[in-house]
């Protein structure tokens, strides 16, 4: 297999915006073909874009056309559309890396979309249920938090793990969020701020959730030697994973605290990049609720089963500890748009990895990750290096 | 207004739409049941037309136990879809060594807890665009 790297990356700005879906993608597009002169729109001889539910959101398919059309993309290697829930985004890098590293596309840009806010609040909250099986869950009227949620109480039983711990995610993120300009939320949270917060699903409130918010994502992949000829600073894919345990809540698990298949798609990705967790400096994991963050330090190895609660406590997730975790400030700070949050994710690790990342930088960055799930029992696991081994 | 599948929430539960429309049916009489595959004898929760064991495309139905009881459960307060009131209880029962995905009626949330014994109460939601009965497999404390 050849060796592939990021050479650019861009994001747009995320939260309630005043756009279309084109207009994030053109947005996003942009900002990346910004961070990688040499690239122009027709050397590009591939796209994929990570989009979950714009046949709702945008009365909008074929989308992957629409992109490269957008973007003057003519794609002569490999085009296609990814879907798979919140973690579609980085679904869509495995795509373009496999193709890239098998020898089938030198030059590929990913994008990750969502225009998920509609002139009526209550109609995104209704295609949030699409993420969950609609004859066995969702026409109960279930989306994501309860799911997150039953996590949550679990996890709260079985360790003592507590509200403040839960808390303390939402606060580091909005915090690191602050530092973020393209984040949706930009002011910080307090502790207070978040165990005041409303109650969304026992025992996760407001400030604990990632929001329903647009956005957009870009990066560019590409083979060994147009890396090099595109950068002296490639950011390298080290290691992948993918693993699934299940799509219903009753088939995940039996213990909601226990992710299993994070694990696996962790350990493939580890071993692929020959590298053990306490080697990562920075990770970028999928928070979408704060439980997640908290079950992610365990799946991932940053701390044993049951102590992600004194982890976080401890600052050892923060600037100063083991690993810094959403140092762009997570889907809890920079909100959401699902399609896009992936993609996002490897757009933080670019920056952070070339020392690129301004007030959030992570000091002497050499080795990151990235956690994309679609549900608790669905994980993608990437890892980036500064270094191509 | 015209009705729209994009926009209705619950499943389309007739024998016009489903291969598993006897469940409804017998979810409506007041039963809970599950598909049971010929080939290996295994029961499903949920009902299934393909065995994910053995690959077997052929079940019989089979009544399951009318109680069960809380393997989790959530309160959720806010942010829920149009059309769904809070607040709401979320559940995971247990009924006959399978997890049913399901929400709790009439419960006093502050009164819940796991291990509690649950009953079948089949909620009756919106008629289908012809005019049939649709039901939820949902359950009340006991
Ligand atoms: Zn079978």
């Amino acid at each position: 297999m050849r060796r592939v790297a990021l050479v650019g990356a861009g994001v747009s700005k995320f939260g309630v915006r005043k756009a279309t879906y084109r207009d994030l993608v053109w947005e996003a597009g942009k900002a990346c073909f910004d961070s990688v002169p040499g690239v122009k729109p027709k050397d590009l001889d591939g796209l994929v874009v990570g989009s979950v539910m714009p046949e709702r959101t945008a009365f909008q398919s074929h989308i992957s056309s629409m992109v490269a059309e957008a973007l003057g993309i003519r794609p002569s290697a490999l085009s296609a559309r990814t879907e798979h829930m919140c973690a579609s985004g980085t679904v869509g890098i495995r795509y373009a890396y496999a193709f890239i590293a098998a020898g089938l596309a030198d030059l590929v840009m990913v994008l990750g979309v969502e225009k998920l806010n509609q002139p009526v609040a209550d109609e995104a909250v209704l295609n949030m249920g699409t993420g969950v099986d609609r004859e066995w869950e969702a026409a109960f009227g279930l989306t994501a938090p309860p799911c997150f949620a039953f996590a949550a109480q679990r996890h709260m039983a079985e360790y003592g793990t507590t509200e403040e711990q839960l808390a303390m995610v939402g606060v580091k993120n909005h915090t690191h969020a602050a530092k973020n300009p393209s984040a949706h939320f930009t002011k910080g949270a307090t502790l207070d701020q978040v165990l005041g917060s409303r109650m969304i699903a026992s025992p996760l409130r407001l400030f604990m959730c990632s929001p329903i918010t647009d956005g957009a994502a870009a990066v560019v992949l590409a083979s060994e030697t147009r890396a090099r000829a595109l950068t002296d600073t490639p950011v390298w894919i080290r290691g992948t994973g993918q693993a699934l345990d299940g799509f219903q809540l009753s088939s995940l698990h039996e213990d909601y605290a226990h992710w299993p298949a994070l694990k696996r798609a962790a350990q493939a990705a580890y071993q692929m990049a020959a590298v053990g967790p306490h080697e990562i400096d920075l990770a970028e994991v999928h928070d979408c609720f704060s439980i997640a963050e908290l079950i992610a330090y365990e799946e991932l190895g940053f701390c044993h089963k049951g102590e992600a609660g004194p982890f976080v406590a401890e600052g050892r997730s923060d600037y100063g500890g083991d690993v810094v975790v959403n140092p762009r400030g997570g889907l809890i700070g920079c909100g959401h748009p699902l399609g896009a949050t992936g993609v996002a994710q490897a757009a933080e690790v670019f920056v952070q990895l070339r020392g690129e990342a301004g007030a959030r930088q992570v000091p002497a960055a050499a080795l990151a990750l990235t956690h994309n799930n679609s549900g608790m029992g669905e994980h993608v696991v990437m890892i980036y290096g500064k270094e191509p081994a | 207004m015209t009705y729209f599948r994009a926009l209705d929430p619950f499943p389309l539960e007739s024998a016009d739409h489903t291969t598993l429309h006897e469940f409804y049916t017998r979810l409506g009489a007041g039963t809970l049941t599950t598909t049971k595959c010929r080939g290996c004898g295994r029961s499903a929760w949920p009902p299934r037309g393909f065995c994910a064991e053995c690959g077997a495309a052929a079940f019989d139905w089979v009544d399951l136990a009318s109680e069960g009881t809380v393997h989790a459960f959530t309160v959720q307060e806010t942010g829920l879809p149009a059309g769904f009131e809070a607040p709401r209880v979320f559940a995971i029962v247990k009924v006959d060594g399978h997890r049913v995905f399901t929400v709790l009626t009439g419960a006093e949330p502050a009164a819940l807890r796991v291990g509690q014994r649950v009953r079948l109460a089949p909620l009756r939601v919106a008629d289908d665009p012809k005019g049939n009965p649709r039901w939820l497999p949902a359950f009340e404390v006991v």
